[in-house]
């Protein structure tokens, strides 16, 4: 009993989890362009973080091998130090869309001067990070984050054409640059990199051992399918309120108004309150996600379940990066616009972190009895596929659409 | 493969170095072999730091290495573990002696008095 309801915080953790600033971004201003049109998008991206994050967090259970662990020894030196540098410019930009998004979800709630909230939000985050253990960070986000359910409500509230929306969910094609480029956008939105880096160096931080491979597989296919449901509902109530209005929601308060104008005042303050900590959490996990990608590569001891004397050199190192995207947001440049190109360019870093995640969960001599069978197997090569295709696709759909404007 | 074979560069080329307490200390970054032409071979020792880098990369980017990385420097950042320190191979590599006494995360080492002064560090 103790066991289903540990399982239970968990996944409950995982569904707060699983939104951040990219789907707030790129799904509210796909509802508004394209209605339901692209929601088959967010089940191809669902389906394929639950598959890779299954696998990342099998293959630490079982070899206790964190991702970086397994690109280092399974691409060499040299790709992996490519790897290395292209998904920490990644996640440095996104660290800093998370993180100026925090300001402008508090500007909408506090009414303060930006910059000022800036400036607070990165002081909250380093020392809550400092100070709170791993799995109090991972348990406040991740239940805080469940206040976008309102956008559930919403969406159900706004009775939705339900023949439309299952036409959406069948994935179809338009020729449209536009439309492509959101494809590209939902799903990258899903499959962010750091996403698996986090879930993967989480596992080694609890010590998950063969006995919680339950646990992985209810995190990695119901926490994160049922986040998938709020992803869905930010799209459905985008599309209810802003379809037909050439309303382009480039503002990321846009996304809580859908909710105000269903349920009033108090749905309001529950979609920013939500949208805060989804957002604070993702900047959490992408922040430690630089420390342990870098540690990992470099072969150093890390991990928050050490104390910072025991591991200097991962605090020394997200704290560095948190250092850095501070500069990135003080330049004033705009988190909406950031999150698109963070996204975009993190599709491209997929490939190579995806690829060697693969060949060692699917290789016997480490993972024994629990190697990919015949479905994760199949699933894992469909998805290499797939975001090889994406990946091809990205920056020329990029330029062509001028970032979706 | 039979099995009283090993590949080493799958087996041990760029994985964890652990110490006998338990502490991450970096990686193996490179691999020695000694013995002389025509008579047998055999790996002499790890090695370990971003002295080693430069080799690790394609044969026309090596200079560049050297200018981003340093030259190697034998016990700064280039770090010989002999191979019979090693005690096991497995998802890691664990070693027999503390990774202070092999001249191994001195990085760590060096930080720490700094960290050290935090509070609840």
């Amino acid at each position: 009993m103790k066991k289903v309801f540990q399982i239970a915080l968990g996944v409950i953790a995982a569904i707060g989890g699983f939104v951040d600033i990219g789907e707030l971004v790129f799904n509210v201003q796909a509802g508004a362009q394209f209605g339901y049109l692209l929601l088959w998008c967010v089940v191809v991206g669902v389906i394929g973080i639950g598959v890779y994050a299954e696998m990342c967090g099998r293959v630490a259970a079982i070899a206790g091998r964190p991702v970086f662990d397994v690109v280092r020894t399974r691409m060499g030196f040299g790709t992996a130090l490519v790897t290395l540098i292209a998904s920490q410019v990644v996640n440095l930009m996104t660290l800093a869309a998370e993180v100026g998004g925090v300001a402008l979800i508090l500007q909408l709630l506090l009414n303060v001067d930006y910059a000022l909230l800036v400036v607070l939000a990165f002081m909250v985050f380093l020392l809550m990070m400092w100070f709170v253990p791993f799995g109090g960070l991972e348990r406040i986000f991740g239940y805080g984050g469940l206040g976008l359910l309102v956008f559930v409500v919403a969406a159900l509230h706004l009775h939705p054409n339900w023949d439309d929306v299952a036409y959406g969910f069948v994935p179809h094609w338009r020729n449209s640059a536009l439309y492509a480029y959101f494809i590209v956008g939902v799903i990258g939105a899903a499959l962010v990199p750091y996403e698996v880096y986090f879930f993967s160096s989480g596992a080694i931080e609890e010590k998950w051992t063969k006995k919680d491979l339950g646990l992985n597989r209810a995190n990695a296919i119901l926490g994160f399918g049922l986040g998938g449901l709020l992803s869905v509902a930010l799209i459905m109530t985008s599309a209810q309120v802003f379809r037909g209005l050439n309303v382009e929601p480039k503002f990321l308060g846009t996304a809580a108004m859908t909710a105000e104008h269903t349920l009033g005042q108090t749905g309001l303050l529950i979609a920013l309150a939500g949208m805060f900590f989804a957002v604070g959490g993702a900047a959490v996990e992408v922040c430690l996600s630089g420390g342990y990608s870098l540690a990992q590569f470099l072969g150093w001891e890390w991990g928050k379940y050490r104390r910072p004397r025991e591991a200097p050199r991962f605090y020394f190192a997200w704290i560095v990066f948190l250092g850095l995207a501070f500069v990135v947001v003080a330049t004033g440049i705009d988190p909406v616009d950031l999150t698109e190109y963070a996204v975009v360019f993190s599709v491209l870093a997929l490939p190579l972190t995806y690829l060697p995640i693969l060949l060692v969960a699917r290789d016997r001599t480490f993972m024994g009895d629990h190697a990919n069978g015949k479905i994760g197997g199949f699933l894992g090569w469909l998805y290499l596929v797939i975001i090889f295709v994406i990946a091809v696709a990205a920056i020329p759909l990029l330029l062509a659409t001028n970032g979706g404007g | 493969m039979a099995e009283d074979r090993m590949d080493l560069s799958y087996r041990v080329l760029d994985d964890q170095l652990v110490d006998v307490d338990g502490r991450r200390c970096g990686r193996v970054d490179d691999l020695e072999i000694d013995g002389d032409v025509g008579g047998p071979a055999y790996l002499s020792s790890i090695l370990s730091g971003s002295g080693t880098w430069p080799q690790r990369m394609p044969r026309r980017l090596r200079r560049l290495g050297v200018r981003i990385f340093g030259k190697a420097v034998v016990g700064r950042n280039l770090i010989r573990v002999p191979w019979s320190q090693v005690e096991d191979i497995d998802t890691a590599i664990t070693l027999r002696a503390p990774a202070r006494e092999l001249g191994l995360a001195q990085g760590d080492d060096h930080l720490a008095p700094l960290i050290e002064r935090l509070p609840k560090s």
